[in-house]
């Protein structure tokens, strides 16, 4: 128990992520996020705009997630709790924007 | 009989970045600001003239340069991490000390914004829409405060020859809590500064 517990506790080097890969990951989310800005300011009150935002929010947090965080590579309860919390606002961003009035009327006091 | 043990050599398939104790908090920090989004998008569906007016009432510019401040400081301590495990160590304090300039850019975009938006008429009560935004923009200021003092006391180690190739957990700890920290304000960015 002891020797299968030391295994598990004492991570093996991992390989250095190439600085090439990081750095690509970095100019998409700050291209994403001027992107995202100009969409935004663009197609403002467009019935379809909260899709496209919901979209890059969960391509943002997987690129941080994947490449900064090596999530792939993450214990399952990581990777789980990761996924779970970047589809969350996407999600409820679309849950708000099309049925926001039944969400209101569900949750009124 | 002996216990059945994994044959030396054999790594597991995942591992932890950092240490247990870091991603507990990671996942207090992210189940905190999920009951927080909750609130926002709750308050969003109540009202919902309020929300699409405020955001046009706030600086892009300010939400901009504070969501470039935290994408370049992820990148550059995601590059310190990736150069220490190459052994090459005075590269990686250069890219941590890089990632903790960056960051301090953040209060201090932060602080300017704020004085913009109280000399617009932007405050606690200007409405539900800014009071949520303070709400939620000031929690998550409090957070990556904790985070850069973080990288202050990594940095410390770091340059006193604390971390190695072999054992940087502690570095790979800030690291992560850091890139959290940063996935929660490209959440936040959209949802005040873009959604109009």
């Amino acid at each position: 128990m002891d020797a299968l517990d030391s295994s598990f506790s004492r991570s093996p080097v991992e390989p250095p992520v190439p600085i090439a890969r990081l750095g690509l990951a970095w100019l998409a989310l700050s291209a994403l996020t001027v992107i995202g800005l100009g969409l935004g300011i663009w197609f403002h009150g467009q019935p379809w705009l909260p899709l496209l935002v919901a979209g890059m929010i969960w391509l943002k947090g997987a690129l941080v997630a994947r490449n900064f965080l090596e999530s792939r590579h993450a214990h399952p309860f990581i990777r789980r709790v990761l996924q779970a919390f970047i589809a969350f606002a996407p999600l409820m961003l679309l849950l708000t924007s099309f049925l926001g009035d039944r969400l209101a009327r569900w949750t009124a006091l | 009989m002996p216990d059945a043990v994994l044959p030396i050599g054999l790594a597991p398939a995942w591992r932890i970045p950092g240490n247990k104790g870091i991603w507990v908090g990671i996942t207090c920090e992210l189940v905190e600001f999920t009951l927080m989004f909750l609130v926002y998008f709750l308050a969003r569906a109540h009202n919902p003239e309020a929300f699409q007016a405020g955001a046009e009432r706030l600086s892009r510019i300010a939400g901009t340069a504070i969501t470039l401040l935290m994408v370049g400081s992820s990148f550059f301590i995601a590059c310190s991490v990736s150069a220490l495990r190459a052994d090459k160590r005075r590269a990686s304090l250069l890219w941590l000390a890089l990632g903790l300039f960056t960051a301090l850019g953040y209060p201090v975009a932060k602080a300017l914004e704020v004085s913009w938006n109280l000399e617009h008429g932007i405050n606690g009560s200007s409405g539900i829409f800014f009071t949520v935004y303070y709400y939620l923009t000031f929690n998550h200021m409090v957070h990556a405060g904790w985070g850069i003092l973080g990288m202050l006391w990594v940095l410390a180690r770091h340059a006193a020859g604390g971390y190695t190739r072999e054992d940087h957990s502690g570095l790979e700890a800030l690291a992560s809590y850091w890139h959290a920290t940063d996935i929660i304000w490209l959440t936040l960015f959209p949802l005040f500064y873009v959604l109009a």
